[in-house]
């Protein structure tokens, strides 16, 4: 590095630093300091200790939300990064046509969660959902698909399908990352097909398939949209996204809903470290 | 040199970042005042004539969207600008029906991004606005201006009195909720009208046995019903204490109530994941018979079903002290003027200019018109209302109590925590009086 090199990497990193600064870390901290206090709107606060960590353990209806972002994170590990590791895969192994399937499969990130959302509540409807028109039209009864029963599962599927896209994306270009020469090996030693996946591409890909299923449960801690639009967090569907909106923002009980931030936090930072020790297995570099 | 121009580049992108950042936070729909339509209009403000200072006003108000008097209270401030050209105005509006309204309002107050002029809440949600001073009270001003402040009808300026004997906000149009129920399905299925508790629970059995949508009504967003149901049982006087001596058993009642009635299948089958709007637009297409509204969804509905809409108070419930006369209403929004505007000598009479203008007989007549509210000037009759409308007044002259609705004598997070349990209570997994107890403890910890 030449000595006149440090301070253009300082001017470079000031700008990022100076956002991450303003935008995370100074909110994160003002959370961890309102979380000490009972605030009544903007106006005025309390101190009160440890007393919103003390509600936080005994709400049942956090408990509740851990829970569902738990089932709904287990949808989405399975199927979104299986989907898309099953799609990346497929799109691979094919000769002409990538950039289309690329093309096709990548639209949904671009559409906005709230539209997609919208778009699922025209679906769902009891009254005159396409589904519902549909069922009716072949003589069969309405069934509500936002039921206590079934509404999580109902919205786990527009919140997989809005970000296979994404990973099939990230795992499609691991894939053309792999030097053609391990290919043109196993093609010599005569295999191919399933075992080629199982064996070559997939342990060859790990590292991304390990980074995706990281940013897939770090994404789930911030669904918001398709819960809110979609059941309004009814029929057991409060994940922690549309819990501590409605804890901070629609009860202005900011002093408690920063602790629920703190808490989701800590909960992702768990989870992320729990994933990658799970996953845990040699670098592989080529 | 190629590294210079690089350099420059990436200043460039990172300030346009922070112009990005720093630029409009309002994000909703801003509708900026036309500013200079040229007219002959009369000079009718109190404006001194001598080429006064350009000035911008802001007003914040729930007048934008699909708000009924969206396009009337746009005219009214065109109106003002036609006269002041002077006066740039800048219409910032969101939606009432939001919860992001209150925030919005909220941070604008505290982060000193006040609005000259913002349409807001009477009642808890401005409590905190008036104590800590951000808005001024206006009594005086009214009483510097005989002819404004006589245009008003005394009761409505009376009952936007605060506790502590000032006036802060200056009323526009009133409202009333009721049970709307759409008489042609009524007549129909042969069913008599929801005048008392026994009617309205044949008229439930009646309509979900031929498949049409009893009462048309949101679990989460609940607001309308528990009103109704805890004020036809706890009555006014029950209703109007809040939680502040503790439970009112008769509160329990209403959700008791309310829980009969989900057992006789009175809501829609999807209750718990709708919202307001998809409420309304069942009773609006028909599918519902009956809606627990305010007077400004009436716009909003199909004219078939406008037409035929009749508007009654909820039927008292038996065993409470609720009269079935009882109306939720009144005036529960006004203009407020920020302080920052009244000490900002450039905007200080302009703003009261302008919200004596806005709040003019024929300015209220015209809003009153649009949106089906009761006008607070005094002898104006909007003109063109449906007959439901006329229903709906008739039956607030008839009313023997008119009540603010419940959230406005409880801590928001306590309101909403009835709000979440009206789904385990109706379905039976908690009692009316667990639920109550919760909400209690959240009011207690409020304090």
């Amino acid at each position: 590095m030449m000595k006149g090199d440090r301070k253009y990497i300082l001017m470079f990193l000031l700008p990022a630093a100076a956002f991450l600064t303003i935008f995370l870390y100074y909110p994160f901290f003002k959370s961890l300091y309102l979380s000490f206090f009972r605030t009544s709107g903007f106006y005025s606060k309390t101190f009160v200790g440890f007393d919103n960590y003390s509600r936080m353990f005994s709400d049942d209806l956090l408990g509740a939300a851990t829970l569902h972002t738990l089932e709904l994170m287990l949808y989405v590990i399975v199927f979104q990064v299986g989907i898309a590791l099953l799609l990346a895969i497929l799109v691979d192994n094919i000769k002409w046509g990538k950039g289309f399937f690329r093309m096709v499969f990548f639209f949904p990130v671009v559409i906005s969660g709230t539209a997609i959302a919208l778009l699922f509540v025209l679906f769902y409807n009891f009254q005159f959902g396409l589904l519902n028109t549909i069922l009716q039209d072949m003589g069969f009864n309405k069934v509500n698909w936002l039921s206590e029963s079934m509404a999580l599962k109902a919205i786990a599927i527009p919140t997989v399908w809005h970000y296979v896209g994404f990973y099939f994306v990230l795992f499609l270009t691991a894939m053309s990352k792999i030097p053609s020469d391990f290919y043109e090996a196993a093609k010599l030693e005569g295999i191919s097909g399933f075992k080629k996946t199982f064996l070559l591409t997939i342990p060859l890909i790990l590292s991304d398939i390990k980074v995706v299923i990281t940013l897939a449960i770090t994404g789930t801690l911030k669904v918001f949209e398709f819960i809110f639009v979609l059941s309004r967090g009814q029929n057991g569907t409060e994940v922690l996204g549309t819990y501590i909106y409605k804890k901070a923002l629609v009860d202005q009980n900011f002093g408690y809903g920063s602790t629920i931030a703190i808490y989701i936090v800590v909960f992702g930072v768990v989870l992320s470290l729990l994933a990658n020790r799970l996953l845990k297995r040699d670098e592989i570099t080529y | 040199m190629k590294k210079s121009a690089l350099t420059l580049l990436s200043l460039l992108l990172v300030m346009t970042m922070f112009l990005a950042a720093c630029g409009n936070n309002g994000g909703s729909n801003n509708n900026s005042g036309s500013t200079n339509t040229p007219s002959s209009a009369p000079e009718e403000s109190t404006e001194p004539s001598k080429a006064p200072e350009p000035v911008e006003l802001r007003v914040f108000s729930t007048f934008g969207g699909t708000d009924a008097a969206r396009e009337a209270f746009q005219k009214a401030i065109d109106e003002f600008t036609a006269a002041n050209p002077h006066v740039k105005v800048k219409n910032d509006t969101m939606s009432a029906n939001d919860d992001g309204f209150r925030t919005k309002v909220n941070t604008d107050m505290t982060s000193g991004n006040e609005p000259d002029l913002l349409f807001y809440f009477i009642g808890t949600d401005a409590t905190e606005i008036i104590n800590s001073g951000k808005v001024v009270a206006m009594d005086e001003i009214l009483d510097a201006d005989a002819e404004w402040k006589n245009g008003f009808a005394p009761a409505a300026l009376e009952s936007v009195r605060t506790a502590d004997g000032k006036i802060y906000a200056i009323p526009l149009t009133g409202y009333y909720e009721g049970l709307f129920v759409n008489k042609k399905l009524f007549e129909e299925n042969g069913v008599e009208l929801p005048t008392d508790w026994e009617k309205f629970k044949a008229a439930v059995s009646a309509f979900k046995a031929k498949g049409i949508i009893p009462l048309s009504g949101p679990f989460d967003q609940s607001h309308y019903l528990i009103e109704h149901f805890v004020l036809a049982a706890a009555g006014a006087e029950g209703q109007a204490k809040g939680l502040k001596d503790g439970i009112d058993p008769n509160w329990e009642k209403g959700l008791a109530a309310m829980k009969e009635v989900y057992d006789l299948g009175a809501f829609p089958e999807d209750a718990a994941t709708i919202d307001l709007g998809m409420a309304g637009n069942y009773y609006s297409e028909g599918l519902a018979a009956m809606i627990l509204e305010g007077s400004w969804a009436i716009g909003g509905w199909s004219e078939e079903t406008k037409a035929n809409t009749t508007v009654l108070p909820f039927p008292a419930i038996p065993g409470g002290v609720g009269t079935g006369k009882d109306v939720v209403g009144g005036f529960g929004s006004g203009f407020y003027m920020s302080k920052a505007a009244y000490d900002d000598a450039a905007k200080k009479d302009a703003t009261i200019a302008l919200l004596k203008h806005l709040t003019n007989p024929a300015s209220i007549k015209s809003i009153a018109t649009a949106n089906g509210g009761t006008p607070a000037a005094a002898g104006v009759q909007p003109e063109g209302l449906p007959q439901a409308a006329l229903d709906g007044f008739k039956m607030v002259s008839e009313a023997t109590s008119i009540n603010s609705p419940i959230d406005s004598k409880v801590t928001p997070e306590t309101f909403s925590t009835i709000r979440a349990n009206i789904q385990p209570v109706v379905t039976g997994k908690k009692t009316p009086k667990e639920a109550l107890e919760e909400a209690m403890a959240i009011e207690t910890a409020a304090k």
